[in-house]
């Protein structure tokens, strides 16, 4: 057995110095009606790659604003498709929106390629080789089946989503893998069930005792219920995900999220949308500092080693686009 | 001499390197390393705050650089330019002056597309949609602070015998009918349904002997709803309600907002002048004299000036005003009939 490192993430953007970066950005997005945002986009990722850190080297950003605007127009076109179709005849919308979710696995797919074919950590590509005919099994078969299963089926589609994402992306060329049970899934989304039933008891006694106070204190339910699953679904996947031999960590607490979360939303509220730059500095550097790698035995051995895939080549990309799908 | 990290692109390993300039030539010198490259075929990534910059070479490989300050007389020297954007990003004058240009264009938009995009969504509002805002305003309404009209049945006959006799624009969209109703507490007033009804409170039809001024109310309140004022406020005063309503095509968000736009009827100065042309119009197209609005006009002032007067004294407290919107009636009276 090896011995373990622990290598923590370190998220070192400054609040003020991106909000000259955003908002210089914000307003050329504003003057040409949405289009400069593609090269706001690109921007805002360098800046939140290029600050995020690990063992002494930074990530990049490769995506080009061309692609991110061919994306945004084949997702306007489908909006616009969509809409237009609806107003003008049910049956047509029926006929697009059955397009739409025939088309949206391969769209996610070229997505995620692109998402990790332009990110790079010390010179060296992600990558993501999932197959079409798996991405419709995840991206909607199991949606469909979720549905039909009055959302049993939920955690396990958010299982196999995150297993078909994590197991076929790679780094150099070596792969990451996915090692959760969809128990652990279930289990998380039970707990927040188990919350949200509580919240209902509650909200029955308070109605008994006529104190409608206490209905005052429900939002605060919803609230901790929303911040558990961003605190502990995102902890789960990241812990039990892993590279090659070494394994990720993410140790998020519950009450410091919310926290950070409910300021950010006071302070957006407050400035009027400006404090905006500084709240996602702000939760990038919570995020970050509690998530890190252990390495077994050297890292540095292990980087060094690592050498860019073949697979990686310029043909596959150049057709490529993104969509801001986020998963 | 700047210090650098080398990465090669085809394994992670990082290598300790400087970069010199030589001429037109950029000297890239680590332990294992000697490279040098055109400085005009390096591509240098823009700065970006404090983040390191990125110097790529043709083949893949890559530099990283912390030491801004060095790279920047590096780069000088080699003529080398930064885009027109570099020292907006990074200037706080530019960042205010950008914040306060988003904050004017905001308000431009919230004053002049707002509105635009009011009237163009209120138009498009199919008649059926209509009919069902209509009605449900009206039962609102009807649960909320409206009585049965205690007017004879004669009398509301003749004034919708009167009403009906009066011949509507060419342009009109909608059929009017007149509902009547009391209000004690709203006093002398009459408002327009969405659909086109007109409800006329028995405190407005006993103000006058004349029906032709219930008349030239009628026609102003028409002018209103082929306007469609009440919609346009009720988009407007929110942004939100403006894009669903736009997007989905759903109306029924607004029922809810409609009675109570109606009751309170703050249309605004343009509005009422639109209105009061268009009851100008029709007054004309019926050989009736246009004087007939002012004139009962100037009898809702006095009447609500009193019921204000008496609200006063005996609560302090005030009553919806109906002429609060209104631009001063002496200022319609002009417009409307200057010979008054």
């Amino acid at each position: 057995m090896q011995s373990q490192q622990e290598h923590a993430f370190e998220f070192t953007g400054k609040g003020w110095e991106y909000f000259r970066i955003w908002i210089v950005n914000l307003l050329l997005s504003i003057l040409t009606l949405g289009i400069y945002s593609a090269w706001a986009k690109v921007r805002r990722l360098q800046y939140f790659y290029r600050n995020t850190r690990l063992a002494g080297a930074g990530f990049e950003y490769h995506g080009t604003p061309i692609a991110i605007l061919k994306g945004r127009i084949i997702a306007f076109v489908l909006l616009l498709a969509y809409t237009i179709a609806g107003q003008t005849n049910p049956l047509m919308a029926i006929l697009i929106f059955v397009l739409l979710a025939g088309v949206m696995p391969w769209l996610i797919v070229r997505s995620l390629r692109f998402k990790l074919y332009n990110s790079s950590y010390r010179g060296l590509r992600f990558g993501f080789a999932g197959s079409d005919g798996a991405a419709y099994a995840v991206f909607l078969l199991f949606p469909i089946l979720t549905v039909l299963t009055l959302y049993l089926l939920a955690p396990f589609t958010h299982y196999k989503i995150k297993q078909y994402q994590h197991n076929n992306s790679r780094f150099g060329d070596t792969f990451f893998r996915f090692d959760a049970t969809s128990g652990n899934f279930y289990g998380i989304y039970l707990k927040a069930l188990g919350l949200l039933v509580l919240a209902g008891v509650f909200f029955g006694i308070s109605a008994a005792l006529h104190m409608p106070v206490l209905m005052l204190v429900l939002p605060l339910f919803y609230l901790y219920i929303a911040g558990f699953l961003s605190v502990r679904l995102p902890n789960l996947i990241w812990d039990k995900t892993g590279l090659g031999e070494h394994d990720l960590y993410s140790r998020m607490e519950v009450g410091k999220y919310l926290w950070i979360a409910f300021t950010n939303l006071l302070g957006i509220v407050f400035t009027l949308g400006l404090y905006i730059p500084f709240a996602q500095i702000r939760m990038s550097r919570y995020k970050f500092s509690c998530m890190g790698l252990l390495a077994q035995g050297d890292l540095a051995e292990f980087v060094a080693g690592q050498a860019q895939s073949d697979s990686a080549t310029g043909e596959e990309t150049a057709e490529m686009f993104d969509l801001d799908i986020s998963l | 001499m700047i210090a650098a990290q080398y990465f090669d692109g085809m394994t992670a390993a990082a290598q300790v390197v400087t970069l010199t300039l030589d001429g037109e030539w950029l000297q890239l010198r680590g332990e294992v390393l000697a490279h040098e490259w055109p400085l005009r075929d390096v591509k240098v990534s823009e700065r970006l705050g404090d983040t390191p910059r990125r110097i790529e070479f043709s083949d893949g490989s890559h530099c990283e650089v912390t030491d801004h300050a060095a790279l920047d007389v590096l780069l000088k020297q080699g003529g080398y330019r930064s885009s027109w954007l570099d020292g907006m990003q990074h200037s706080m004058r530019w960042a205010l002056l950008s914040a306060v240009f988003i904050v004017l264009i905001f308000a431009a938009a919230y004053r002049y597309l707002l509105p635009l995009g009011a009237e163009v969504v209120a138009q498009s509002i199919p008649p059926k949609m209509l009919q069902k805002m209509g009605a449900s305003s009206l039962q609102t309404l009807d649960k909320l602070m409206l009585e049965p009209s205690k007017l004879a049945p004669e009398r509301q006959q003749a004034l919708r015998a009167a009403y009906a006799r009066l011949a509507a624009l060419p342009d009109a969209q909608l059929a009017y009918r007149i509902e009547f109703r009391s209000a004690p507490q709203i006093g002398p007033n009459a408002f327009a349904l969405p659909d086109g009804n007109i409800v006329m409170l028995d405190e407005l039809v006993v103000l006058t002997q004349d029906d032709d001024e219930i008349l030239a109310v009628l026609a102003h309140e028409r002018g209103h709803v082929e306007q469609r004022h009440a919609l346009r406020m009720v988009l407007q005063s929110s942004a939100v309600g403006l894009a669903m309503t736009w997007y989905m095509g759903d109306v029924s968000s607004l029922l809810a907002t409609v009675p109570a736009m109606l009751v309170q009827a703050s249309y605004s100065r343009d509005m009422e002048r639109e209105a009061d042309e268009y009851a100008a119009r029709t007054l004309q197209l019926n050989a009736k004299s246009p004087c007939l609005l002012p004139d009962i006009l100037q009898k809702l002032e006095a009447a609500h000036a009193k019921r204000q007067a008496e609200a006063r004294k005996e609560n302090g407290g005030s009553v919806m005003d109906y002429l609060a919107s209104h631009p001063a009636t002496q200022e319609r009276s002009a417009l409307l009939c200057p010979a008054h």
